[in-house]
């Protein structure tokens, strides 16, 4: 899955750390969702809408074909 | 943003209150009486000709595994650093997840092909030393796998 969550992260001035504390994981799993590499379970993306003030859709895009 | 308000160290402290050093200290003084008992058990049963060596061995074996066992049970994993508040959402957990999932297969498989190899054999050996084999194996097979996946996706 795509995500924009970096770009996101940024504009919030947020640390990969902050982030993580701010959602209760931690920062290894930031990094995998960052990467792309860990496809996060609902609730994490419904956290992860909640700061960052959007819709899970808005966050993660399925790959393009 | 969220602020930490527990203080976290690296042993952590007791669910009951007190610091790192009587959580630590707890958990020695009851793995050392709970092996002492266990060692005890363990030679009158088996080896009463050498009573006093083999309680020992079998102390020195269950001290560090009971007293790690007592720490796991007794501690506030709230103040243990590096523990976060929601782990289940954790990539860890998906990495446990999915390494759990391999050794269950790999433990049908050996369990299943050892079983049926061993009953053409006649092989006959303790219960307590294959079940034992079977745990260091997917302790083992655990271990490996975790890393694999971690390296991968980490």
């Amino acid at each position: 899955m795509e995500n924009t969550l970096p770009a996101r992260r940024l504009e919030r001035g947020f640390s990969q750390q902050a982030l993580a504390d701010e959602l209760g994981v931690s920062r290894q799993t930031i990094i995998s969702l960052e990467k792309g590499r860990y496809d996060p379970s609902l609730p994490l993306a419904f956290k992860l809408a909640e700061v960052f003030g959007c819709r899970i859709e808005d966050l993660f895009q399925p790959d393009a074909k | 943003m969220n602020t930490k308000t527990v203080a976290q160290s690296k042993w952590g402290r007791s669910r009951f209150g007190g610091g790192s050093a009587a959580l630590i200290i707890t958990s020695l003084l009851v793995g050392l009486v709970l092996s002492a008992g266990g060692g005890l058990l363990f030679a009158r049963l088996n080896f009463p000709e050498n009573f006093v060596m083999a309680a020992l061995v079998m102390m020195a074996g269950l001290l560090p595994v009971l007293s790690v066992a007592c720490w796991a049970l007794l501690l506030d994993r709230d103040t243990l650093r590096g523990a976060t508040k929601n782990p289940e959402i954790s990539v860890e957990s998906q990495w446990y997840d999915k390494a759990a999932v391999g050794v269950f297969q790999d433990l049908l498989l050996v369990c299943g092909l050892g079983g049926a190899v061993f009953s053409f054999l006649q092989f006959q050996a303790s219960i307590g030393l294959v079940l034992a084999g079977v745990v260091m194996v997917a302790m083992v097979d655990f271990a490996v796998r975790y890393w694999l996946i971690k390296r991968a996706e980490g």
